[in-house]
């Protein structure tokens, strides 16, 4: 059973590391900052598009009240949710919860543990049972009434 | 063990096919609106009449705040609606003018009747955001206290519009 738990384990662990490698670095000036909040905003009067990458009234909009959000000193975190308080959690393009991230790694992880041990399993069964006296003679009789 | 076995394809198979159904089967633009509960934003905005007008103005009486375009089909069909609501109950109602020429607005409004309202025009957007809105139509309720009670998004038909008024306490004959 320990080594169901070890490959879980690893799963998870690898799962972690990548969510936290794929953590993009802070953004070093107020103008990186601005697009790297832009570009996690959906932009509210187009389709599929962050406000970043539009040029509608509402991104154009937004975008200001991102730079003034920000000359005013407010964090990324207060930024976001200057807009989620108008337009909900609707408004994010990445989901907030890092479960999201971890979940489907952990699934993979549990399936893998699963498959190995259903194949183990199946191996462990097809072990071949030593033929006993009895049934030696029984085989040789049959073979030769058929031969005969 | 063996019989568990079958018990897995319905274990799965049926909570994805309720995710699909449900996640497919609605607008994902039409959201519940985080404003309901919280205070109006302010603004304060050019009519189309060329005054100003501005949140302060509408306070202490419910009204209705309508974001509206010369280009939004379906803001056509609403338009009489609010202004027979306008008309029979003498609830305060504001028109913004949302992404649009006022010129066009004015036109839009002597093809279509202008019930005397004010129609304010949001040129930069700005107060489009602050309301939260993803597209015209979209009508939002408020209170005595200036409290948002409901929201419409999409065309208000009488049915809608009797409900998000009797939220802002809103006398109907």
């Amino acid at each position: 059973m320990s080594r169901w738990a070890s490959i879980v384990g690893t799963g998870l662990l690898a799962a972690l590391v990548t969510v936290i490698l794929l953590q993009p670095a802070a953004p070093a000036t107020n103008a990186d900052r601005a697009d790297a909040l832009a570009g996690g905003l959906r932009c509210p009067d187009c389709a599929g598009l962050s406000v970043a990458d539009s040029h509608t009234a509402s991104a154009v909009a937004i975008r200001e009240q991102i730079a003034e959000l920000i000359d005013g000193g407010a964090t990324d975190a207060e930024i976001r949710e200057h807009f989620t308080d108008r337009y909900g959690d609707w408004v994010l393009l990445a989901p907030t919860s890092p479960l999201t991230w971890i979940l489907p790694f952990a699934v993979l992880a549990l399936a893998t543990a699963a498959l190995a041990r259903w194949l183990t399993r199946r191996r462990e069964r097809a072990v071949v049972e030593p033929v006993d006296e009895r049934e030696r003679t029984r085989l040789r009789e049959e073979l030769e009434a058929l031969d005969g | 063990m063996r019989a568990l076995r079958w018990l897995i394809v319905p274990a799965v198979v049926l909570p994805l096919a309720w995710l699909l159904f449900t996640g497919f089967g609605r607008d994902p633009s039409e959201i519940a609106s985080p404003l309901i509960g919280q205070p109006a934003p302010v603004w304060n905005l050019e009519a189309l009449d060329g005054e100003g007008l501005s949140a302060d103005d509408l306070a202490g009486e419910p009204y209705v705040v309508n974001f509206w375009a010369s280009w939004c089909l379906p803001c056509i069909d609403e338009h009489p609606v609010l202004a027979d609501a306008y008309e029979a109950t003498g609830v305060m109602v504001v028109g913004i003018v949302y992404q649009d020429d006022p010129t066009n607005a004015r036109a839009f409004l002597l093809e279509h009747g202008d019930a005397g309202y004010p129609h304010v025009v949001d040129m930069n957007g700005r107060v489009g955001v602050d309301f939260g809105v993803t597209g015209p139509p979209e009508t939002f309720f408020v209170d005595a206290e200036g409290i948002i009670r409901a929201k419409q998004f999409g065309p208000l038909t009488t049915q809608t519009m009797a409900e998000h008024l009797a939220a802002i306490d809103v006398e109907q004959p």
